[in-house]
């Protein structure tokens, strides 16, 4: 007869046998598949039986899971928080001078939700959140990228233009890019049409980003060269080579340019060369069209060539003008297809030179804008780049958040693309000018809340 | 928000329960089996699984809380057959919704809904103080939604949620019968989960619907559970288990209690 500790001993080992048995079989995966890859393909299992699966990453929490951030009401005295902190039983408190806050361990088992609710229910505590995570924003190493593109990334300060001019700039009057290139730079299959005065195809910071030589239609050929400035510049906000050692960043680091040429050698152009230029950009694979020009009367012919774009699946968007009236150019002043931009400044204060009316939708930066421009233009022994104002300059911002938003939704129609980008704006005039209006529209453009992810609480 | 299917398949899953705790323990037999025993009592059981939503490249986890009343019919040569039925609390913490037009990341607490539940346990052979029997589990949860306001946008803005997941498992029970009162058993069991969770988002007049699926994520799980007769009317019935996965381990945790009739 077996003893009861002879017994137990046995059934643990038959336990064990009947777990590595389980083990080997109903997983039925990783020690075969090693086995069968060693010795050949010839022995690799059938086909129907393979299973693909995506590259798995874990997503990194949040928030710290054992820590949460709270602040007492202002009348509550510190040593009463310290002891009631206390009394919930939490493992750590430690307090952040100077704002009062209360950075706290919770307990063992306790879930940061948990902890949450628990100390909301409490009439003494103002606030009590989670421990976000904090990452490095993307920021590109571009040179000028810090000091002088107060639009994508204002850190506030004296903006050091020239010594006569040194604007005092407000940290945060920005598009908010740093934060929305986190969650993409665009994909090089999204192709910005510069409709405009040509682009310089030498420039270093545009060089790799043409997708053609484009097409000139003041010249009726194939070299959409610019000979004034205008348009490389317009370019270069709004996809520059990004995080090259060199010179600036553009908005949409990776998407690439069309070069569309409809001016002449003195930048002015007709109807018929930008009606062309649209319609041409739009059959050659444009995605989003940007038009930083425009004129004073309306033409039904240029609203087809703004339809047809948008039919076709193209963001067009135009620069409002630079009048300081209430006159929107055309063709941005043709709501149905077109975004009309106005121009913001360095205080997030609507540029006095900017034209508005009901046709505007959206504002973003378009005072003393950093951009390049061609080492012809700006002389030998300058760099060839110049800070540029108008609400040109604002344009492409929008239409390089355009084509962001393309490469990342590509299933979003052209009008919720639009919707997208207005919805999304912060309202920079509020206070004078509440909710949509005829300067701001619907405010500067905020790339980071078109493009991160909104959560839900 | 609840929506109104949600909450008839909750009174038709009480009605359900209600039936079966109702048969006459010894004498009603269900598809033409006799019914010897019928125990009734209330369960938790905590379950969580590390999926990759269909279209996502990130693993995300599914963690649920259970709360149970469950019956289970007894029926001859030791078949027993449960069936629960109760609320259910759902975390999809980590789920993204990147197709809408402004992404969402779900970062709430659980979504509440309703949960039906079948088991049944057969035994196969008996080796000297072992016994071999088969398992067979199915959890279906539904009727979890909600609506979160969409703030901070240039027009007012709302997401509607809703979800629901069935889990299937199946595999061997190996139970240790030498304590009698006490039955210590270890499962090895090939696991099934099928999730959806529809998001439709409204920004003023831009409106976009998103439906994320786990088809068929499968996995296995080892598990060890008691079953120990308090008296002879109040059983407690445990387990505990995990289910390993490249690069973790999910877990399972389920207690209760039954009165048998």
């Amino acid at each position: 007869m077996t003893t009861p500790s002879g017994r137990i001993a046995r059934a643990v080992t038959a336990l064990l046998i009947v777990l590595c048995a389980g083990l080997g079989t109903s997983d039925g995966s990783l020690p075969r598949r090693q086995l069968k890859r060693a010795v050949g393909p010839s022995l690799r299992p059938p086909a129907g039986l393979r299973v693909e699966r995506p590259r798995i990453r874990r997503r990194a929490p949040l928030y710290a899971p054992d820590r949460v951030l709270v602040r007492f009401r202002p009348d509550v005295d510190e040593t009463y928080a310290d002891g009631l902190l206390r009394s919930y039983g939490f493992p750590a408190v430690r307090r952040i001078p100077g704002i009062g806050v209360y950075s706290v361990r919770t307990a063992a088992g306790v879930s940061v939700t948990e902890t949450l609710a628990m100390l909301r229910r409490n009439g003494d505590i103002e606030l009590a959140r989670p421990d976000y995570r904090a990452r490095l924003a993307d920021v590109p190493n571009d040179p000028y990228f810090l000091n002088y593109q107060y639009n994508l990334r204002n850190r506030g300060g004296i903006l050091d233009i020239s010594p006569d001019i040194q604007p005092q700039t407000t940290a945060g009057a920005d598009i908010k890019a740093t934060t929305a290139w986190d969650v993409t730079k665009g994909g090089a299959e999204t192709i910005i049409a510069i409709v405009d005065t040509g682009v310089d195809r030498t420039h270093p910071e545009l060089v790799s980003k043409l997708v053609s030589s484009g097409h000139d239609f003041a010249n009726n050929d194939d070299d959409a060269t610019d000979d004034v400035w205008h348009g490389t510049h317009v370019a270069g906000i709004a996809a520059a080579d990004t995080n090259n050692a060199e010179g600036i960043a553009g908005v949409a680091w990776n998407c690439r340019i069309l070069p569309v040429k409809v001016t002449d050698a003195t930048g002015d152009g007709f109807y018929s060369w930008i009606i062309d230029g649209i319609i041409w950009a739009a059959d050659h694979g444009a995605d989003v069209i940007n038009v930083s020009l425009g004129g004073n009367y309306p033409d039904p012919f240029l609203e087809d060539a703004c339809k047809y774009a948008h039919d076709k699946g193209a963001v067009v968007v135009a620069a409002a003008g630079n009048d300081g009236i209430a006159l929107v150019l055309y063709p941005a002043a043709y709501d149905a297809y077109v975004l009309a931009v106005a121009a913001s400044d360095y205080n997030d204060e609507i540029a006095d030179f900017s034209s508005f009316g009901p046709e505007v939708d959206v504002a973003a930066p378009g005072v003393w804008i950093l951009a390049p421009a061609p080492q012809w233009y700006v002389g030998d022994g300058f760099l060839p780049y110049l800070f540029g104002s108008g609400t040109s300059m604002a344009a492409p911002h929008v239409a390089g958040l355009a084509a962001l938003i393309k490469s990342v939704k590509p299933d979003l129609s052209v009008d919720d693309i639009m919707k997208l980008i207005r919805y999304t704006a912060d309202d920079i005039n509020k206070t004078a000018h509440p909710g949509r209006d005829d300067y701001a529209g619907y405010g500067r453009i905020n790339m980071t809340r078109a493009l991160a992810p909104y959560i839900l609480k | 928000m609840r929506d109104g299917r949600g909450g008839i398949r909750g009174v038709l899953a009480s009605l359900a329960l209600g039936a079966a705790i109702g048969l006459a323990p010894a004498q009603a037999s269900v598809a033409g089996l006799k019914v010897e025993s019928l125990a009734a009592g209330l369960f938790y059981e905590n379950l969580s699984r590390t999926v990759v939503w269909k279209g996502d490249t990130a693993s995300s986890k599914i963690q649920a809380s259970l709360i149970t009343a469950r019956a289970e019919l007894g029926f001859g040569k030791g078949v027993v057959v449960g069936l629960s039925a109760g609320l259910a609390l759902t975390d999809f913490k980590g789920l993204t919704f990147t197709s809408l037009p402004v992404s969402l990341q779900y970062d709430a607490p659980p979504l509440k809904g309703f949960c039906l539940g079948a088991e049944a346990v057969a035994p196969l052979v008996k080796l000297s103080e072992f016994e071999i029997s088969g398992t067979g589990r199915v959890v279906y949860s539904f009727g979890m939604s909600k609506t979160w306001p969409l703030e901070g946008f240039a027009v007012e803005g709302k997401a509607a949620g809703n979800s629901s997941w069935v889990e299937a498992s199946l595999g061997p029970r190996v139970s240790y019968l030498f304590f009698g009162r006490v039955l210590p058993y270890l499962e090895v069991s090939a696991r099934w989960l099928g999730a959806g969770f529809e998001m439709t988002e409204t920004l003023g007049d831009l409106a976009g619907t998103e439906t994320k699926r786990v088809r068929g994520d499968f996995s296995f799980s080892v598990t060890l559970g008691v079953d120990a007769t308090v008296t002879d009317r109040v059983a407690i019935k445990a387990r505990g288990g995990i289910l390993p996965f490249a690069g973790g381990v999910d877990s399972l945790l389920s207690l209760g209690v039954l009165y048998k009739f």
